[in-house]
């Protein structure tokens, strides 16, 4: 018979640990002990009552615009447990969770959604990328970055993520490609949340997975269950020990819903059913993590009890820190816009301070 | 001493800074086996390996992204776009992250780069390939621009591009390329990028210009000698941050001042000097301040390029003007 | 508003103590959403959400205890305002700005160049150097592009060519440029007569004051001579007030500085003010703001020489009077003749909206009042 000739032929792989009643479908991965997987539910639960109490800020005027991770959490603290310490987190702007577990303190998320440029560097991850709003533009970046540990011989590997819509951008797919012809370091993370604000997944591209662009750029591609913090992990740290071992890129589409409004300036019941979202909070990776632990017997109702009021209590005086924190000095508007002050730009300086208050000019010239 | 041309120029700073620093890396299209498609970077593959000077995919955006991210994590990329007419798609990288990655950041991370393209007219080149869009870029805060106008100038100016820290998107006029020459040394000697260079003294009148429009300044003054007109010449050279002071003392001294840029009149950098100007050198003023630049029209293609390109002779006609008032 | 009250938690369990709050006042909230985790005895519960909606007020606190069937949401019904947008904050503003400024109450019909040149054109490096050499720039010509005042003007300032002719300058220019446009402008005439002023002319006195008093009884009686004409618009515009332009001769020429509202001023007011005007114009310090929009002008040329003259009207005015030199005369009277001063007086109108009756008028009050002994 006449076999067809094939140019090429992809699989697209899906993994999953724990289902959404909290069941495991497979053997728990070799370091998926007690004690890592109640880290993993300690930073879920923390990623959270952060989240809702940025949106509850946000509310009262005191932080500006946040972008909730309600009901995505797992993506971004699997992939961030299974990075090193010295690897490179470039994520987009709803990646708190991951941004928290590799140190980021509660105050400079604060300060940066509630408008203060203090929060665009993590003192504990320092070589981390801050937040990017411009969608996809980052992942060019990663691909710079892993090329730097690359030329360096590091072993060190970096994360990228990005939502459904990135994978749209043309940046996505340019990066995807250098990653790939130049054998990068880099684990593409797409955290499909099912939505671009108001555009849904089936508006966003024809493609029948996200991952399955990896193909085009000549790398491999996988699909994760992104509620599954322990598939996440999982996954992740697999690709990331790949790419130090040289053996390049891939991308992860890490399956989730966003059980949230875009931003806070948002409202998606214009555009979403709220019947359609009930069903998803049967997905919640943070039930689902808490069902099994309690069920294997690793978590009591006062652990339970005594987590919520100790994070509960450490988020909201982190709270108070940040609305005492003063406003920055205006002269950093200038101070740090090239590496040393131009002339030009130290005469604006000064005007701007004079129209602040003549006395402050001169202080600044002294 | 030997005579080089402004390509050849460019060539001994790119080399000289990869063999001082193993930060610099130099990558683009056809920069690697070819040497650039206009010599640019010839010999540097051989000299420093596909390590560090790496032919890309045909990604403008990316270059500049990846060499983001690459200058972030503590190397100098040297991204070459292969005309500025195909800059435009790296724009958003450019100003929405190379400039103000410091900033942002407060000093933590910063983008030591810089972005090499060809620019300008007069190589009767097809469509796109006479862009000369520097205003665009001076807009943005937080970057360098630098257009050098000579091989001197544009080897020592490439040179403290690269070895600074702040980004830098730096023009060379493609006209110049072989169309400029002169005795240099290879010295590693940088030239400051935080000042105007006045290339020659005069009492009457102030001629304001950069890139390809720095010759055809120079041969204006020379012809104005004939007429009796003692014409300063600034090449500008690096347009930001401007060294305004420069300008205004000249014109202080002149009470006269026209400005000569390729680019389009409207919203082009001219404006942004005749406004500095105006405001600094008030009282100094006898005339009203020229600018000799393109049209507000397309870059013509080559049958026409010769009508829109601003010369000597145009140049000539608004000293006349200026002149008048005597 | 509707309220959603602490579920049954089963197994008898009574109340419980609110752990931790998983959503927040203003939130979206659909079915099965986790609102609060509350403990009992036996667990920590997650109590979801019965409803879609929006939480307007949460009603416990965390650690307070909270019954079964105790209140502990309340849902906003009220929809809610679309905000518009996806990030950040627009404001609404409470009212409409169209930007449109006020209507002015009162426009004057045109501007009468002021004897002195209102606009030198000259950079600023030109009107340094010609303060400096404590040149006049008002007198200079400029050869530069559009008539500028160049730097080499200033230097050859005050140059006279070897034929000895010399271009007008300053306020002569100007008196040449207007006489000029009036010329074409007006269709003029004049009626002469004279006041006797003997029973208050004293020989010496200045007439100034009284005239002006003259030409308010003579706008009094005829208004239409204090009007301005815009004659290619063909209106007229009357005034309710009277602005009189006095003419002052000095030696660089005519200026004619203006007197505001003379027919709400005491003498000794006026006096004072056209003291101030005269004072100001001999040391060329006049503000440009006195020499603008007279409505009626009068020259007492008769200082000088002169009986009667058919003077110039300047539009957009329409009448000028004129007073010649006071002479001695004998008149009649019951008991044969006696001599008393006489006053002439010209009066110069725009016959295209001034009658020889209405002139005529004017000219009755004004030889009136100047009749009157005080």
């Amino acid at each position: 018979m006449n076999q067809p000739v094939l140019g090429a032929k992809f699989e697209i792989g899906f993994t999953r640990y724990l289902d959404a009643a909290g069941q495991l479908v497979r053997p728990l991965p070799k370091d998926a002990d007690p004690t890592s997987l109640k880290a993993l539910y300690r930073a879920l639960v923390r990623t959270r009552v952060f989240d809702a109490k940025a949106i509850a800020l946000q509310r009262t005027g005191r932080l500006g615009t946040y972008a909730s991770s309600l009901g995505q959490e797992a993506v971004s603290v699997g992939a961030a447990s299974a990075m090193r310490a010295d690897d490179i987190l470039v994520p987009s702007f709803r990646e708190h969770g991951g941004q928290l577990w590799r140190g980021a303190t509660l105050a400079e998320l604060f300060q940066y959604w509630g408008g203060d440029e203090r929060g665009n560097h993590f003192v504990n991850a320092p070589c981390d990328f801050p937040n990017c709003v411009p969608v996809g533009s980052q992942a060019p970046h990663a691909a710079g970055v892993a090329l730097a540990v690359k030329l360096r011989n590091e072993p060190r590997a970096v994360v990228c993520i990005f939502g459904d819509g990135a994978t749209s951008k043309g940046d996505v797919y340019e990066a995807m490609n250098f990653a790939g012809v130049w054998k990068l370091p880099v684990v593409f993370i797409i955290s499909n949340n099912e939505w671009a604000i108001s555009v849904p997944r089936r508006l966003q591209s024809a493609a029948q997975t996200l991952a399955q662009k990896a193909i085009a750029a000549g790398i491999p591609g996988e699909q994760v269950d992104g509620n599954d913090a322990i598939g996440v992990r999982s996954t992740v740290g697999a690709a990331l020990d790949r790419a130090r071992r040289g053996e390049g890129a891939c991308v992860i589409e890490a399956l989730t819903y966003r059980l949230g409004d875009h931003t806070t300036a948002d409202d998606a019941s214009r555009y979403r059913q709220d019947s359609e979202v009930t069903p998803h909070w049967k997905e919640d990776p943070i039930k689902r993590l808490h069902q099994y632990l309690s069920a294997s017997g690793l978590w009591t109702n006062n652990e339970e009890s005594a987590l919520l009021k100790e994070l509960n209590a450490e988020i909201d005086e982190a709270a108070e820190v940040y609305l005492a924190t003063p406003l920055p000095d205006p002269s950093v508007m200038f101070d740090f816009t090239y590496a040393a002050l131009p002339a030009d730009l130290e005469r604006q300086k000064r005007d701007m301070l004079h129209t602040l208050s003549p006395a402050r000019e001169r202080q600044a010239g002294e | 001493m030997a005579e080089t041309t402004l390509i050849q120029a460019v060539n001994q700073a790119l080399a000289r800074a990869m063999a001082e620093d193993r930060r610099v890396i130099v990558l683009g299209e056809d920069v690697g086996a070819d040497g650039g498609v206009f010599r640019a970077t010839d010999s540097l593959f051989t000299r420093f390996g596909a390590d560090r000077v790496r032919d890309t995919p045909m990604s403008e955006a990316a270059i500049v992204g990846l060499s983001i991210g690459l200058a972030a994590a503590g190397f100098r990329p040297v991204a070459e776009i292969q005309f500025t007419g195909f800059i435009y798609p790296a724009i958003d990288q450019i100003a929405n992250h190379a400039s103000r990655l410091r900033t942002r950041t407060r000093g933590h991370l910063q983008c030591p780069m810089v972005v090499r393209a060809p620019c300008g007219g007069g190589i009767h080149a097809p469509e796109h390939h006479s862009e000369s869009p520097e205003a665009m870029f001076t807009n943005i805060p937080g970057l360098r621009v630098i257009i050098p106008s000579s091989p001197r100038r544009a080897y020592g100016l490439l040179l403290a591009a690269i070895r600074g820290s702040d980004p830098v998107v730096f023009m060379e006029p493609t006209k110049l390329y072989r169309g400029a020459r002169e005795e240099m040394v290879d010295d590693g000697k940088e030239l400051p990028v935080d000042r105007c260079f006045v290339l020659r003294e005069g009492r009457d009148i102030t001629l304001v210009a950069w890139g390809a429009m720095v010759p055809e300044a120079l041969q204006c003054a020379a012809h104005c000698v004939s007429k009796g007109v003692s014409a300063e010449v600034i090449d500008v050279a690096t347009l930001k941050p401007l060294d305004g002071e420069t300008i205004v003392n000249s014109v202080k001294k002149t009470g006269r001042c026209v400005i000569v840029h390729e680019a389009a009149l409207t919203g082009g950098y001219g404006g942004e000097i005749a406004a500095r100007v105006a405001r600094d050198a008030f009282g100094s003023l006898l005339a009203p301040i020229e600018r000799v630049t393109g049209y507000d029209t397309v870059m013509p293609l080559p049958k026409l390029e010769h009508i829109y390109l601003p010369d000597a002779a145009r140049i000539g006609s608004a000293v006349e003007r200026a002149m008048a008032y005597a | 508003m509707s309220t959603f009250n602490l579920p049954d938690l089963g197994e008898g369990l009574q109340d419980a103590e609110i752990v931790a709050w998983h959503v927040g006042e203003g939130d979206h909230v659909v079915v099965d959403e986790p609102l609060v985790s509350v403990e009992t005895e036996k667990a920590v519960v997650e109590v979801p959400s019965p409803r879609s909606g929006y939480i307007k007020r949460l009603l416990g606190k965390p650690h307070e205890r909270v019954k079964v069937g105790a209140p502990i949401v309340e849902f906003d019904d009220a929809t809610p305002v679309d905000t518009g947008a996806v990030v950040g904050h627009l404001a609404v503003s409470p009212e409409v700005f169209t930007g449109a400024a006020p209507k002015p109450a009162q426009k004057a019909i045109s501007e009468i160049p002021p004897a002195m040149p209102k606009q030198i054109s000259a950079s600023p490096a030109v009107r340094a150097l010609a303060r400096q050499r404590g040149i006049d720039l008002s007198r200079i010509i400029g050869s530069g592009p559009n008539g500028m005042i160049t730097r080499a003007d200033v230097e050859h300032a005050g140059a006279r060519t070897a034929s000895g002719v010399s271009s007008l300058t300053g306020i002569r220019r100007t008196m040449a440029i207007n006489m000029t446009k009036a010329h074409s402008e007006v269709v003029p005439a004049t009626v002469w007569d004279q006041a006797d002023v003997g029973s208050w002319w004293t020989g010496h006195d200045d007439v100034t004051i009284r005239l002006i008093r003259a030409v308010v009884a003579g706008c009094r009686a005829a208004p239409i001579l204090n009007s301005w004409y815009d004659g290619r618009a063909m209106t007229i515009q009357t005034h309710d007030h009277i602005d009189v332009g006095i003419a002052v001769d000095f030696e660089d020429g005519l200026i004619v500085p203006v007197v505001r509202h003379v027919d709400e001023q005491e003498p000794a007011a006026l006096r004072a003010e056209v003291n101030r005007l005269k004072t100001a114009a001999r040391a060329r310090s006049i503000a440009a703001s006195d020499l603008r929009n007279p409505t009626v002008t009068l020259s007492n040329f008769g200082m000088l020489a002169g009986l009667h003259a058919a003077l110039i009207v300047m539009p957009p005015q329409v009448a000028i009077v004129g007073a010649g030199r006071i002479f001695r005369l004998a008149v009649a009277c019951d008991n044969g003749a006696s001599f008393t001063s006489i006053l002439p007086l010209s009066l110069t109108f725009d016959h295209r909206v001034v009658t020889g009756g209405e002139a005529g008028r004017f000219m009755r009050a004004m030889i009136g009042d100047l009749g009157k002994a005080a």
